[in-house]
């Protein structure tokens, strides 16, 4: 039975060639923007699962409360409490402690900037799964000086020989000992690393205060038992604090609020953040996305399906007279289109597995290499025999309903119910896709916007090299600009901590405000040389800017930022010129205010800044070079660097560059909602194109009629189009509003953003109807030109 | 009226190319009834369709109230077309989706007449046509003889120069066709010129001279008295 309806599927499907592509083609392409888009999710979704005691892991946050400033979240925690816990609480049986760091890792000839580093317990080992190759984690790793690394890591620096009790060199100074080798790090675990120091060493060249209370640093995760309630630990903990507290904590009346995040929360967490994290409200995003695009190609073989009813209905009434069944009727609808939805099934694979690295270009980041790990495949093959049965059903349902009686007479009516619903699911196609455009058009306008703001500082041709605030080159730096200014094409030269668009550290500084009191408050912090302001050409609001003609530049002169000036209480800029400063235990005095600049990107407002003149801090040396022959300015710069730094790699960007980088995650969301749009106006277009050349096939007696009477082809065009542009004129109407809504929410995530005006909802529905009119104008014109003597005569 | 001479139609299929008109001349005249008949296939419907400039011969000579018309392109036959022809076919060709108000209104519609005065020319041909409590109904709800009145109706409702009628009776039994037939003569009474394709001996008696064709070319002309 079932080979039979195959078999008469099969006929069926290749005697209607166009609609079954089109049915075919929109399926596979929205499986396969549904399937990229899951895999991906999967992936996101997937963090840390490999972790063989996900479910035991916590990490220790804490929150600082100091008396009048906001709260402080972390994410972070203080050296010491990984072994305090273990130490109050039998239930907290490992800990493990991560901090981030980057060294120049040395082995003889080899010799590269690692950005990928930590410190870190041997425990860590046991929490987390990183399977140990070569080596053993327990021999030696206690010590100081001695480093774990990845395999990648051992290919890099050793090639074939073993590297266990071998030597590398960090920073040209430490020579530390390779005790153990473990696998890569997976790509979904929420910290990785290349090179693991042991913490140990950390201690003996960071030494902090007694017992390391005085440190918030890196990161904390313990295992609790399996089972054991989190909440139960987590209530323990203000006694625990309280336990804790230093003398400065106590004088200063400061707080600390300890949380427990389950590890599988751990990536997904964006208010405290870490060294990766993914996006909860993204993954919702895309996956309404994905389930849209899949709503319209569905729609699509819902609509041609019943759309063919009346064809089908001389079929129907023919196999039921013979004595087919309702069932038997349901069933051979159902194979037509399970065998459609396993053909587009196949062509998405192909089409999945060849798009795949387009798809991780365009989203920025690489998720999967195949589709063929896991069970994804079976995946999909379970979603297409499901939209087969689902999509098929209605019009199962529908053919099979026909009485035999009618349907034979050919009195069957092309109207009625049906249209109503083709047309409403037209309706739904359209507004999704008005939406996607809409969405389209808002997150390019915005990034537009952003990218065409001043900053309020010269950006263009500034070539900077990270020296990694490395001791020996900040100690020659003014031999180091001499030599580089003196490159034809080096136009100025100056060092610094940060720049814009590099992110910057901050600062608990205390400033006097108005009234005269010292204000206590979180600050974004600046490092630069007194080249640094003229350079970047940052405007002077009020005051003076660093100078060499001041010895105590260097030590006492800040300057701040309007923003600051602002929450100290001064309307004019002027009025905190001279007034105090304490920063790192400093005194000294605001000695001017600088124009608010974009050190941030414009979706961060312009935040309080303080710039110091401290050459100690300086990390970074920017050259401002000619815009002619930047290549051959380069290598030239690059030639004498060599020659001044032995010890540091030529690592250079452009701050432009590097400014813009910044809205990488917004251009590659644009990108994807584009893409997505682009498919979803797509397959409904396939769908509208088929209906259309279906409604216009039935209607052909028709306009061959109006046109003996008179009617001309632009009145036959008008008529046939109007009707399917009317329905994407109600969609822009339904799509407008809850585009608004939900691009206005997306637009709040920028301190800068755009208004939302009438011309993107007009260039939307212009772009849906003309899109629209050219799919359906296509078979009207046709219709429209044919010689109605011949439409006529078939009668 | 009308004056064809040597005029050809070719119809090229694949393989065989058809002769439908073959050298054909011919002359009409203003308020003259004329009947064509012949053999099927021997290219009555093509000649009618080239007369009502829904077609275009491939030569010879086609002159419309003196207008010479063999090579107007689409646009100008079909503005010639709807301010002078009106058609009516052996199977009604009414729209389904349309009442039988809308389906005459429509070449009115499509020569630009106002909305008020349509009403008032539908109502006054439905009313002569004795269609008008019918008005409101779809094509399939009325008799075969109903829906040719209606199509009668929409033939005439732009009062047209010239009514050309394919088999106007063919689908009809023999009381409805003379109820057509009829109309016909009335209209032409009024002044219409009608020119009909029909198979029917009984029919063409009704008009004022019958033209013969076979294969193309005419083969005889009867005047009637
Ligand atoms: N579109 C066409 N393509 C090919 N041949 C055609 C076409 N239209 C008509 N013919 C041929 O031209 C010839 C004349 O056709 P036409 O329809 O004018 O005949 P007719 O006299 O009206 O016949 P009937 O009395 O059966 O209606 C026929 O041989 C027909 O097969
Ligand atoms: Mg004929």
């Amino acid at each position: 039975m079932i080979r039979n309806y195959f078999k008469i599927a099969y006929r069926s499907l290749w005697r209607h060639k166009g609609y079954s592509m089109i049915n075919i083609i929109g399926l596979a392409i929205g499986l396969t923007a549904c399937f990229l888009i899951y895999i991906n999710i999967k992936f996101e979704l997937s963090y840390d699962t490999f972790n063989e005691k996900i479910d035991q892991i916590y990490r220790v946050a804490v929150d600082v409360k100091r008396p009048n400033i906001p709260v402080i979240t972390t994410s972070s925690a203080f050296e010491q409490i990984g072994p305090s816990l273990q130490q109050d609480y039998p239930q907290v049986k490992e800990s493990a402690r991560i901090s981030g760091a980057r060294f120049l890792v040395q082995n003889g000839a080899v010799k590269f900037q690692e950005e990928n580093a930590v410190y870190t317990d041997p425990s860590l080992f046991s929490v987390f799964t990183f399977p140990v190759i070569k080596g053993d984690i327990k021999k030696g790793f206690e010590a100081p000086f001695t480093v774990v690394i990845t395999q990648s890591m051992e290919k890099k620096y050793f090639g074939d020989s073993d590297p266990i009790g071998k030597t590398l060199t960090l920073d040209s100074k430490y020579p530390v000992t390779v005790t153990a080798v473990i696998k890569d790090i997976p790509t979904n675990s929420h910290f990785k690393f290349d090179i693991a120091v042991s913490y140990a060493t950390s201690l003996k060249l960071f030494p902090s205060g007694p017992a390391n209370w005085a440190r918030i640093r890196g990161y904390t995760y313990i295992v609790l038992p399996k089972g054991y309630d989190f909440k139960s630990l987590e209530t323990q903990l203000p006694a625990f604090a309280n336990r804790h507290y230093t003398e400065a904590d106590r004088k200063e009346g400061t707080n600390y609020d300890y949380h427990l995040i389950p590890l599988k929360d751990v990536y997904m967490d964006t208010v405290r953040g870490g060294p990766e994290w993914g996006d909860l409200h993204n993954i919702r995003i895309f996956s309404a996305i994905a389930l849209f695009i899949l709503l319209i190609a569905c729609i699509n073989f819902i609509n041609l399906t019943t759309a063919r009813a009346t064809e089908r209905a001389k079929e129907v009434g023919i196999r039921k007279v013979i004595g087919a069944a309702r069932k038997q009727l349901i069933g051979q609808f159902l194979s037509e289109s399970v065998i459609i939805c396993l053909i587009a099934f196949l062509l998405a694979i192909l089409l999945s597995n060849s798009l795949l690295p387009l798809y991780n270009q365009v989203s920025g980041k690489v998720t999967n290499t195949t589709i063929f790990t896991h069970a994804y495949v079976f995946h999909l093959f379970i979603l297409s025999c499901f939209i087969g049965f689902i999509a098929g059903l209605y019009p199962a349902f529908v053919l099979s309903g026909y009485k035999p009686a009618t349907t034979l007479k050919g009195k069957f009516s092309k109207s009625g119910k049906g249209a109503l619903l083709r047309r409403s699911l037209v309706v739904v196609q359209f507004s999704i896709s008005i939406v996607l455009i809409v969405g389209t058009i808002v997150v390019y306008t915005q990034l537009n916007y952003m990218r065409s703001q001043p900053l309020g500082f010269q950006k263009d041709q500034m070539l900077t090299i990270d020296f990694f605030s490395d001791t020996a080159v900040q100690r020659r730096l003014p031999v180091i600009k001499q030599e580089l200014k003196k490159i034809p094409n080096v136009i100025s030269a100056a060092a610094s901590r940060s720049l814009p668009g590099f992110g910057n550290g901050n600062s608990e500084t205390e400033m006097e405000n108005k009234a005269g009191n010292m204000q206590q408050m979180l600050i974004d912090a600046y490092y630069v040389d007194s080249d640094f302001i003229p350079q970047f050409e940052m405007k002077l609001a009020a005051g003076r800017i660093f100078s060499k003609a001041f010895g105590t530049d260097t030590s006492r002169a800040f300057l701040i930022n309007e923003a600051a000036a602002k929450s100290l209480g001064f309307t004019a800029p002027a009025d905190a010129v001279g007034r105090k400063i304490k920063q790192w235990g400093q005194n000294g005095k605001i000695i001017g205010v600088l124009k608010d600049f974009h050190f941030q990107s414009l979706q961060e407002p312009v935040n309080p800044l303080s710039i110091s003149n401290d050459p100690d801090f300086n990390k970074v040396l920017t050259l401002k070079i000619g815009s002619k022959n930047i290549p051959a300015t380069i290598a030239a710069i690059q030639k004498r660097w060599k020659s001044l730094v032995t010890e540091r790699p030529f690592n250079y960007r452009f701050v432009d560059e590097a400014f813009n980088a910044q809205y990488a995650a917004q251009v590659n969301f644009g990108n994807l909602v584009m893409y997505f749009a682009v498919l979803a106006i797509l397959i409904s277009c396939m769908g509208l194109f088929g209906l259309a050349s279906y409604s216009t096939i039935q209607r052909t007696r028709e306009i061959g009629i109006r046109k003996v009477f008179g009617a001309s082809v632009t009145e036959i065009v008008n008529m046939l189009s109007a009707e399917f542009l009317k329905l994407v004129m109600l969609s822009s109407l339904i799509a407008f509003p809850l585009a608004w809504f939900a691009m206005n929410k997306w637009l709040q995530n920028f301190a800068y953003r755009i208004e939302i005006t009438w011309w993107i909802f007009a260039l939307a529905g212009t772009a849906a109807l003309v899109i629209a009119f050219a799919t359906v104008s296509f078979q009207a014109i046709k219709a429209a030109l044919a010689n109605p003597v011949e439409s006529l005569r078939s009668e | 009226m009308i004056k064809i001479s040597n005029l050809e139609k070719f119809y090229r299929t694949e393989e065989v190319e058809t002769i439908a008109l073959n050298k054909l001349s011919m002359e009409v005249a203003t308020g003259e009834f004329v009947a064509i008949m012949g053999p099927s296939g021997c290219g009555k419907s093509t000649l009618l369709n080239i007369l009502g400039m829904l077609d275009d011969p491939d030569a010879g000579s086609y002159v419309f109230n003196e207008i010479e018309v063999a090579h107007f392109n689409e646009r100008k036959r079909a503005d010639l077309r709807k301010h002078n022809i009106g058609f009516v076919f052996q199977s009604f060709n009414l729209i389904d989706e349309l009442t039988v108000f809308e389906n005459v209104e429509l070449p009115l519609i499509y020569t630009g007449v106002a909305a008020s005065e349509r009403v008032k020319r539908v109502e006054e041909v439905l009313d002569k046509m004795q269609i008008m409590h019918r008005r409101n109904h779809y094509p399939q709800q009325l008799s075969g003889g109903q829906q040719q009145r209606v199509a009668i109706a929409r033939a005439v409702v732009n009062k047209p120069k010239l009514i050309l009628a394919d088999e106007p009776t063919g689908n009809l039994d023999s009381s409805n066709g003379n109820d057509v037939m009829e109309l016909l003569t009335d209209l032409n009474e009024q002044g219409t010129t009608i020119i009909m394709v029909t198979h029917s001996e009984h029919d063409a008696r009704y008009s004022h001279r019958i033209i013969r064709l076979l294969d193309g070319q005419t083969v005889m002309e009867n005047i009637m008295v």
